[in-house]
């Protein structure tokens, strides 16, 4: 059931060069702490910014594979800190909320479809599971493979 | 975080939401009810938003002990029964996220999600420091203190968790209706519309 077992993980880390290095801008701390505390085990890197701000600070400072970020934090929100990440880099953006709007059948007023067009590259609806997050991380560095494989 | 902490607040959460109700529906006679489905349901989706996090943390490291469960087990005997709580546990976090995503999806647009957000944010701080604070003094040194009576910020105190009239003049030991006027004379000194916009005003969020 699950994409992904830890034979399969360990089988990955074995052969990746470097470990992906993953930033995480989320301002709930129990959030951030499982967050990587799950992608720890799947040998990835991970950095965490509790504020929006801090966030794009840490994003310019190094290298990342893939940014991960909550759309509702206080000071700038999620969506800007999206504008903002996607206005200098092509890096995979994956948002993160738990709000859906009821009667919203209209995708401009769901955050998470919001996000997209802002240049998010997925989301994940909170509460998520740890498959989940792996999966949606997975997919991104996918794809931003697939990118580079385009432009070679 | 702890689990039993998260618990705790679920708690107080619900008994909050309940108390807003009481504080609506009383101060409210007569007044348009959609100002106060606005209200509920503004603190709903805020509580639903904060709860989210927790439950995503809850959810993540449940479905990680599932998975590797198995390696903690010494004997064969206790890593069955280890992989039986872990199941029953994982199946649990797996409703309460299930209801949790029903709940979040069944509020009305808030105002503005940010102030939703905020306002979220502002519940849990209160409770926490309500908390703290319980069985003691209001503790609360803002304007909106500076602006009323000891009394009348004994009195605030109560209806911050939650307390109807009737619950506020028992536990000061007054008559209802004096714990009414008092609440009314806070309402004026703090330009409260009604009792949403009361727990609005104590909660720091003004309009």
């Amino acid at each position: 059931m699950d994409p992904l077992d830890l034979h399969d993980t360990q089988k990955t880390a074995q052969f990746a060069r470097t470990a992906k290095r993953i930033l995480v801008i989320d301002d709930d701390v129990s959030v951030t702490m499982a967050i990587q505390a799950i992608l720890i085990r799947h040998r990835y890197e991970t950095v965490v910014a509790s504020r929006a701000h801090a966030g794009i600070h840490t994003f310019r400072a190094a290298q990342f594979d893939v940014v991960l970020i909550d759309l509702f934090m206080p000071g700038m929100n999620g969506l800007d800190t999206i504008t903002r990440i996607r206005g200098e880099s092509v890096v995979p953006i994956i948002a993160m909320s738990g709000f859906r709007l009821r009667n919203s059948l209209d995708p401009d007023r769901d955050f998470l479809g919001l996000a997209k067009l802002r240049g998010a590259t997925t989301s994940l609806r909170k509460p998520f599971s740890s498959p989940q997050l792996v999966a949606a991380i997975e997919h991104s560095l996918g794809l931003a493979q697939a990118d580079e494989g385009a432009l070679q | 975080m702890t689990s039993k902490g998260t618990q705790a607040e679920n708690l107080d959460h619900r008994r909050w939401i309940e108390g807003a109700g009481q504080l609506t529906g009383e101060a409210e006679v007569g007044r348009s009810s959609p100002e106060r489905t606005r209200a509920v349901n503004e603190v709903g989706s805020a509580i639903a938003h904060q709860l989210n996090g927790p439950l995503t943390a809850l959810r993540l490291y449940v479905g990680e002990l599932r998975r590797h469960g198995g390696q903690f087990g010494v004997t064969a005997e206790s890593q069955g029964q280890l992989q039986q709580l872990v199941e029953a546990a994982f199946q649990e976090t797996e409703r309460v996220c299930a209801m949790m995503r029903v709940i979040a999806d069944s509020f009305e647009e808030p105002l503005c999600p940010e102030t939703a957000a905020a306002l979220g944010r502002d519940v849990i701080t209160w409770w926490s420091r309500s908390g703290e604070a319980r069985g003691r003094d209001p503790q609360d040194t803002s304007a909106v203190d500076a602006l009323l009576t000891p009394r009348e910020r004994e009195v605030l105190g109560h209806i911050s968790q939650g307390c109807s009239n009737k619950q506020g003049a028992v536990r000061m030991q007054i008559g209802p209706r004096t714990f009414e006027s008092h609440r009314f004379r806070i309402m004026r000194k703090l330009g409260a519309k009604n009792g949403a916009d009361l727990v609005r005003i104590v909660l720091g969020k003004r309009r």
